[in-house]
């Protein structure tokens, strides 16, 4: 029978069966995201679930109590935050940024001090925030005599994002195109102007996505603040830089750190709070990212 | 003026150009300790249209180049030897090469329009170098001239990057010219196209020489031949240490080089017997 028999080429490109370690493989790697992601949505829903009860306006409206857990807020909390973060921004993203700059396109990178600034940088992004809160304290709130205020926590919040900051704004400085700065160049434009017409504007969406990201790095961190000696429980929002204030981070560890479970249940609540400013952020830096990326 | 049909039939020229833009004498180009070009000695004519021509890696686009102070940019990169610009030492202390690169544009092999609209990547020369003036007239201006306003003069405030590979070479002949250069040098600029943008690109080339002189590297023959005054051929040569440099072999008229040439290695080369 002439339907059986399978002209050659037929059978070079016929399925021969996948070897058995190309399934393994994929079932692992999916595995590792169900895990990942499994792990999230539980601890996502286990939060909100315990929150729940407390997901209302007092939240925000008013101020944490020991006494009083029922009706107590976190406002002070969510305004410390917001002015850390609004200050770090302010202090450390124009200094991230002109530091890669002059990484990138001024400093000789064959030059040993240049060398020795690049491996630091990266190992200073390696240091738990916990060192940096030592630094803060020893340095800024006590020799500097800053005291235990915004002005101290966004210097010492600052000092933990520069590194992150300065990466990752090399590496989208670095993945402008080189044709451009010849380009400009060549067009008799100084190194100056070609950095700040064509190399940041082009480079703005990576620094962007990268500071949002070190920002909400910085969100999330109670170590530094523990660590400066911070009041938990603050009655008032903050009035300027020279205010003392607390975080939502910290104030969550206190709530917890209490026995009474209506403390358990108002720390839900603040962690669903702070996962809601984290993934404001986060969705600004996509959106961030979408919308001014370049394509050469 | 020279123009393609009467190309080659002119009375011939000297072969040094008389009132020369460029006197190069005795250049060597280094990188690092590496020399690249060893010894080049030629004159670029005024408004004229000198090609370079010779095998990968000889170093053309080193000495191309050279003349525009673009080797700077290359950390290690250096010049040996003498380039004047009418004159004038082109490495002096006292030149700014800044001001060098806006007299001397230039427009690389793979067309780089800035992404922003058509409209700034023309103004953008002007605007860095101060000058006056209404943009808008500078910009239909210098577009004109690189015979692209016709095709864009609708869409100016669209990005750059969604012209066509062609359309994208002439905006940045466009770029350079909006500054009001002496000179255009050209480091393959048709390369990336295809026949038809070549054409193009070659015909407003020869519309050029009325105003500029243009240095041309190309790896193309026929272009050479088609569009230049003068070519120069380069080849790579090994040292008795055993190193390869590039060094320029013979520069003379396109019609000598093509149908006469003096060297045996010019003729291997551009009858295909070499590279
Ligand atoms: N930035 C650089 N650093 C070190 N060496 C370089 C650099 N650029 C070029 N060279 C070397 O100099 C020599 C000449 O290079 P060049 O680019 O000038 O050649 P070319 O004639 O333009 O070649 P092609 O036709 O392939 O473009 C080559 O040996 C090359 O390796
Ligand atoms: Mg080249």
């Amino acid at each position: 029978m002439t339907v059986l028999t399978t002209p050659a080429s037929a059978v070079r490109l016929a399925r021969q069966g996948r070897p058995i370690g190309e399934h393994i493989f994929r079932i692992t790697l999916l595995s590792s995201l169900i895990i990942a992601l499994g792990f999230l949505a539980m601890l996502l829903i286990y939060v909100v679930q315990e929150g729940w009860p407390r997901l209302d306006s007092t939240l925000w409206e008013s101020m944490p109590s020991i006494r009083r857990p029922e009706t107590a807020g976190v406002q002070s909390g969510i305004f410390g935050t917001l002015w850390i973060i609004g200050l770090t921004a302010l202090m450390a993203l124009p200094t991230g940024v002109l530091a890669a700059v002059y990484l990138e396109e001024y400093a000789d990178k064959t030059k040993w001090y240049n060398k020795l600034i690049e491996l630091n940088i990266s190992n200073l992004a390696a240091v738990p925030s916990i060192v940096y809160g030592i630094l803060g304290l020893g340095i800024i709130a006590r020799w500097l005599d800053f005291g235990f205020t915004v002005m101290t926590g966004a210097i010492t919040v600052s000092l933990l994002v520069l590194p992150i900051v300065i990466i990752s704004a090399r590496e989208a400085i670095r993945a402008v195109p080189p044709s451009i700065r010849e380009g400009s160049l060549a067009l008799g434009a100084t190194q100056w102007q070609t950095i700040y017409r064509q190399v940041l504007p082009s480079a703005i969406p990576g620094i962007a996505t990268g500071s949002i990201l070190a920002l909400s790095r910085a969100i999330g961190e109670a170590a530094p603040f523990l660590m400066l000696g911070a009041a938990t429980l603050v009655r008032f929002n903050p009035e300027g830089v020279w205010s003392s204030f607390t975080v939502l981070p910290l104030q969550i560890y206190s709530f917890i750190s209490q026995s009474r479970e209506e403390f358990h249940i108002l720390a839900s609540a603040a962690i669903v709070v702070l996962l809601a400013i984290l993934l404001l952020m986060n969705s600004v830096a996509i959106w961030l990212r979408n919308r001014f990326q370049k394509r050469w | 003026m020279p123009n393609l049909a009467v190309r080659g039939t002119e009375a011939p020229k000297n072969a040094e150009a008389l009132d020369p833009v460029f006197t190069v004498s005795g250049l060597s180009v280094f990188y690092g300790d590496y020399e690249a070009v060893r010894g080049v000695d030629m004159n670029i004519g005024n408004r004229e249209i000198t090609a370079m021509i010779g095998p990968s890696g000889c170093g053309k686009s080193t000495v191309l180049r050279c003349f525009n102070r673009m080797n700077d940019l290359i950390p290690g990169a250096r010049a040996v030897g003498k380039i004047a610009y009418h004159g004038e030492d082109l490495y002096g202390a006292h030149v700014d090469p800044i001001e060098v690169r806006r007299r001397i544009g230039m427009v690389f092999q793979k067309p780089n329009p800035f992404p922003k609209s058509i409209y700034d990547n023309i103004a953008y020369g002007p605007r860095v170098n101060g000058m006056k003036g209404k943009m808008d007239d500078v910009v239909e201006e210098a577009l004109t001239k690189a015979a692209l306003w016709d095709e864009v003069k609708d869409k100016i405030k669209q990005n750059a990057l969604s012209l066509s590979g062609g359309q994208q070479q002439r905006l940045c002949i466009a770029r350079a010219i909006a500054v009001k250069p002496e000179v255009i040098l050209m480091d393959e600029p048709c390369s990336a196209l295809d026949p038809i943008a070549t054409t193009k690109i070659e015909d407003l080339m020869q519309e050029l020489t009325r105003e500029y002189t243009i240095v041309i590297v190309t790896h193309n023959m026929q272009q050479a031949a088609r569009v230049s005054d003068r070519t120069a051929f380069f080849t790579a040569e090994v040292d008795e240490a055993g190193v390869r440099h590039g060094r320029l072999v013979e520069f003379d008229e396109t019609s000598r080089i093509f149908t006469n040439p003096s060297d045996k290695r010019t003729e291997d080369y551009i009858t295909g017997r070499f590279g």
